[in-house]
């Protein structure tokens, strides 16, 4: 029995981590930037060069779990997880939807801060709050993710 | 409403209906694609055993919804609007309800 993607199942792990942190540290800069925006502080530029760089690497990493999740599923969930760590089966299953979550948060954030720069007070919080809210999701999803492959990687 | 506003709106409308339609066909066990990776097959079932997930169809629902939700708040202009801290308060409230359901499934599993 094989599973789809098996034979590339390290390679796209390194790269999902690698897209992982990516995504992580660019979201923590949109985050960043969204709240010196609402503080009143002029972050146009910063604000549309993360509003693209965030959402990008956050749907790159997706993609990049999504084609490994089979393997995980069979190779390392069933095989192990399991059996003999049924908690980090439950905790990984709480990554994935911090992640779904944060991929949404983020992209809504990123959408509406590459407009929000010189927008009201009224705009530049909301924007502030969606993209630390998904930041921080990214945050723990990555951490979890981590543990769970320093547990048993695919 | 300015543009900025109205991208915010859609934002906004867009990540409510991603965490309602997220949560609730896992929880109600409503039908969605599930993928058997062993098999390497898909169904459109509420019935997920063994190995099979229905992580893909969930969120496929969640992402539709989401992008309809989004076009519907660029397309429908009410006369009355919910001021925006309100909106944003709601949205990140669905968001926090998600999170809390399945962090207590996380941690009834302890």
């Amino acid at each position: 029995m094989s599973v789809v993607f098996e034979g590339a199942a390290r390679t796209l792990l390194i790269l999902h981590a690698v897209l992982g942190f990516a995504a992580v540290f660019a979201a923590s800069h949109h985050a960043a930037h969204a709240v010196l925006a609402a503080l009143g502080k002029p972050q146009l530029r910063a604000l549309q060069r993360f509003g693209w760089i965030a959402p990008a690497a956050v749907i790159a990493q997706a993609l990049c779990g999504l084609a490994l999740y089979p393997v995980y599923r069979v190779r390392v969930r069933a095989a192990d997880l399991e059996r003999n760590a049924p908690f980090v089966v439950q905790l990984f299953d709480f990554k994935e939807h911090l992640a779904a979550l944060a991929l949404a948060l983020v992209i809504a954030a990123a959408l509406a801060g590459r407009n929000s720069a010189e927008a009201p007070a009224q705009v530049r919080w909301p924007v502030a709050a969606l993209s630390s809210t998904g930041a921080a999701f990214l945050w723990a999803a990555a951490i979890i993710g981590l543990y769970v492959t320093a547990r048993h990687p695919v | 409403m300015s543009r900025p506003e109205r991208v915010l709106r859609a934002g906004l409308a867009a990540v409510s209906a991603f965490a309602i339609f997220y949560l609730l066909p896992g929880t109600l066990r409503l039908p969605v694609l599930v993928y058997h990776p062993a098999a390497r097959t898909l169904a459109f079932t509420n019935v997920v055993g063994g190995v099979a997930m229905r992580y893909f169809g969930d969120l496929l629902v969640a992402s539709a919804a989401a992008l309809l939700a989004a076009a519907a708040a660029v397309l429908l202009r009410p006369a009355r609007r919910t001021p925006l801290a309100i909106a944003a308060g709601t949205t990140l409230s669905l968001v926090g309800l998600d999170l809390l359901f399945y962090l207590s499934r996380l941690l009834a599993a302890r």
